[in-house]
């Protein structure tokens, strides 16, 4: 049913706002970035779906007139922002890393040298 | 000619890939990838301004030769229109003088070649986002860009705050690509094509509650990458802790990248501009930025933050003239664009030549400086004079254009702020240039050189270009600015070059005409008179400096006299410069109640940052659904 799939993303990604709002870890605000990338993942494929739909790769003896694909371009589109997101997570990972050595803490309450 | 966008997209990148193989040893070699990678980028850019820019043709470009296929749109396709080209042409400047400058301005720093490598890959992807002609792609290159600029600003990770300001960019940042990507998938769930023209083809006249809630989510996403005032507090610890050529990129090209993407989505993709309350809104974002981005810069005291503050705030500027959408106020915003690269990018510079030579920004240690750098302060003073809007400078032509198309469009109220906003932009430029470059030098900064010349030449080129762009306004505007409005109201042309002949005419009826502007409404504004009598006054300043009038022979010099000291409580007092915090305190303590709550709003926490940027993005989606039919 893809309704639910639509209903999940949705939850993942108000989920993912959530954990960015209110969670005061910077570790926990980069699961929350996860969790919304994750949600628009989901969101994608869900779009590309039809029900029934074969894989869109096909050779001479399997098509026939009566198959049909799924869309294959939010496949694409998923692994792309897959991978990008692989990439945002790695870098912010390895940001927390060092600020964990230099400030001693994970509390976004207490990393705000930065301000006004 | 048709596959000079790529090339110069592809040269960037693979500069970025042969530093990492050839150039993580030496020092030369990724020096000489960059320069050369940057110059070819260059080059092929500014010979697409012929064909596109003179004689109006639109380049197209299709990967793969992937070409449509029955008026449908598979590949993914550049597409350099004019729009696409002025910003381009920004970006490759900005790229080239910024490479040339860091050659000494990072020699102090270790690990250059990932520097070079992060930089390469900014640079390729703010071109590839203003040549593309596909929406996801739009999505990729800006997330390339945020991921690069995060790594830049965390560069000198010694530095206080800079790990900070990474992630608050990089969380924000990928905020902003979320919804970018979210508005992306849904235009593509009701319109099954990626393509920018064919997308603009199938919205005109056709706009659904999901086509709608898409508009919302990209013009927020895009709004966040182009740091308007609500989703802007990133912007300025980033721009702060960045290197200072970075920072140059940062308000040179990354932010136009954002007003880049507004621009095409407001005129192309959605033809929203016919619209009055989408008018009305990027008018409202743009003068709340403008306001609060200088109103914040008059409280810093750090140069690089007061600059970054500056910046938001002329990206104000053109946020308001775009949204006035006569091409009066296109012009006026692409203007301003364009003389904010070129100002701003040149202040930036000289903050990074002060830190170069003293090894820091904040204004109330410095001061004095002029007597030991004084073509870093010329160079300076041309760029405040610009940013602030005096004649003969560059900002003074955007600025009265941005003046002029709100007055016409029935707007005094958005006059009158921007003229307010450029009253304080000046002032808070006579706190810095007093409190840098004139009164007392510190004991400290005895030993301070001129930098070296390799930073100076990209200095006083952006100097050049900011007073040739304000004497020569028709000349701009005939051959930069004009076509690029041209392109983003006639939005059928691009149309029909990406999906065949006829496709657009039968969508969207006959091509809009563009008025010439010929500055007859400017009243008695001539900038070559102007020009004259700036020359003559300097002139005469310097004649009588020479011939001994100002008499400073006759002051004390290193207190000869003790009576001419300044004295406090009964002693001499031993240094007396007047800083940056001194100036300006009676207004800060009338309006304390307002820079107050500012101060407290910029908090510095992820989590409020963070919930403005929803916040907005909920206000936007809601705006768009209560007031757009």
């Amino acid at each position: 049913m893809i309704l639910v799939n639509y209903i999940a993303c949705i939850i993942l990604i108000v989920l993912g706002f959530y954990v960015i709002l209110t969670k005061k870890n910077i570790l926990k605000i980069i699961i929350g970035m996860g969790l919304v990338d994750y949600g628009i993942n989901l969101l994608i494929i869900s779009i590309g779906f039809n029900p029934g739909g074969t894989a869109p790769i096909f050779t001479f003896s399997e098509l026939r007139p009566e198959s049909f694909f799924v869309d294959p371009v939010p496949q694409a589109l998923t692994l792309t922002s897959i991978v990008i997101g692989a990439c945002v997570t790695a870098m912010a990972l390895s940001l927390v890393i060092k600020i964990k050595e230099k400030y001693g803490t994970l509390d976004a309450d207490k990393v705000r040298r930065l301000n006004g | 000619m048709q596959h000079y966008p790529i090339l110069s997209i592809v040269t960037l990148f693979l500069g970025a890939f042969l530093t990492v193989i050839f150039g993580s040893k030496n020092e030369t070699v990724r020096k000489f990838i960059a320069l050369v990678a940057s110059s070819i980028s260059l080059i092929l850019v500014l010979m697409l301004i012929k064909p596109v820019m003179i004689e109006n043709n639109v380049i197209q470009y299709w990967m793969g030769n992937w070409r449509p296929i029955h008026d449908w749109a598979i590949g993914i396709g550049l597409e350099v229109d004019s729009l696409g080209l002025f910003f381009g042409i920004i970006a490759v400047v900005t790229i080239f003088l910024s490479i040339v400058f860091s050659f000494r301005y990072t020699e102090k720093d270790s690990e250059t070649d990932k520097y070079y490598v992060l930089f390469l890959m900014l640079s390729g992807s703010v071109l590839g986002l203003v040549f593309t002609g596909d929406l996801f792609n739009m999505f990729v290159m800006i997330e390339i860009m945020t991921f690069a600029a995060v790594g830049l600003t965390a560069f000198r990770n010694y530095q206080e705050g800079a790990l900070e300001a990474a992630l608050k960019y990089l969380v924000l940042g990928s905020i902003g690509s979320s919804l970018v990507l979210a508005g992306t998938i849904t235009i593509y769930s009701q319109v099954h094509t990626l393509n920018m023209a064919q997308i603009s083809a199938l919205l005109f006249n056709n706009l659904t509650p999901s086509t709608l809630f898409a508009f919302a989510l990209l013009l927020a996403g895009y709004s966040l990458k182009a740091f308007v005032v609500p989703f802007h507090p990133a912007a300025p610890d980033a721009y702060m802790s960045a290197p200072s050529s970075i920072s140059m990129a940062f308000s040179g090209m990354v932010n136009k990248a954002g007003v880049y993407a507004i621009i095409r989505l407001v005129y192309v993709l959605y033809h929203a501009m016919s619209f009055k309350s989408i008018q009305l809104l990027l008018i409202i974002i743009g003068t709340i930025t403008m306001f609060v981005g200088v109103t914040m810069a008059l409280a810093q005291n750090d140069f690089k933050r007061l600059l970054a503050f500056h910046s938001i705030s002329q990206i104000g500027y053109v946020i308001t003239a775009v949204g006035v959408s006569t091409a009066l106020g296109l012009t006026a915003g692409l203007y301003h664009a364009l003389n904010h690269t070129l100002f701003k990018g040149l202040l930036f510079l000289t903050a990074g030549a002060v830190f170069y030579a003293t090894g820091t920004t904040d204004l109330n240690k410095l001061g004095g400086l002029a007597k030991k750098m004084p073509q870093t302060a010329a160079v300076f003073l041309i760029g405040a004079f610009s940013i602030s809007g005096l004649p003969p400078f560059n900002g003074f032509v955007s600025k009265w254009l941005v003046y002029q198309a709100t007055y016409q469009a029935n707007l005094a109220p958005v006059t009158i702020v921007a003229l307010l906003v450029s009253v304080m932009t000046l002032a808070s430029f006579i706190k810095v240039a007093q409190s840098i470059f004139f009164g007392q030098m510190p004991k400290e900064f005895e030993n301070v050189k001129e930098v070296p010349l390799s930073m100076r030449i990209p200095m006083w080129i952006m100097a050049i270009l900011c007073v040739l762009t304000g004497i020569f306004p028709n000349f701009v505007t005939k051959y930069l600015i004009s076509p690029a409005v041209s392109a983003a109201l006639n939005v059928g042309k691009y149309i029909d070059i990406m999906m065949g002949n006829g496709y657009a005419e039968k969508i969207l009826g006959k091509p809009v005409e563009i008025p010439a502007v010929d500055y007859v409404l400017a009243g008695y504004w001539n900038p070559v008179a102007w020009l004259v009598l700036f020359a003559l006054l300097l002139l005469a300043v310097t004649i009588v400096a020479v011939a001994g009038g100002f008499n400073t022979a006759s002051l004390p010099v290193d207190g000869d006299d003790s009576k001419y000291e300044v004295f406090f409580g009964g002693e001499a007092n031993e240094y007396s410069h007047v800083k940056g915090n001194d100036l300006f305190w009676g207004l800060k303590y009338d309006l304390r109640h307002y820079f107050g709550f500012m101060h407290d709003a910029h908090s510095g926490i992820i989590n409020d940052y963070a919930l403005w940027a929803i916040f907005t993005t909920t206000i936007f989606i809601v705006y768009i659904f209560l007031l757009v039919p």
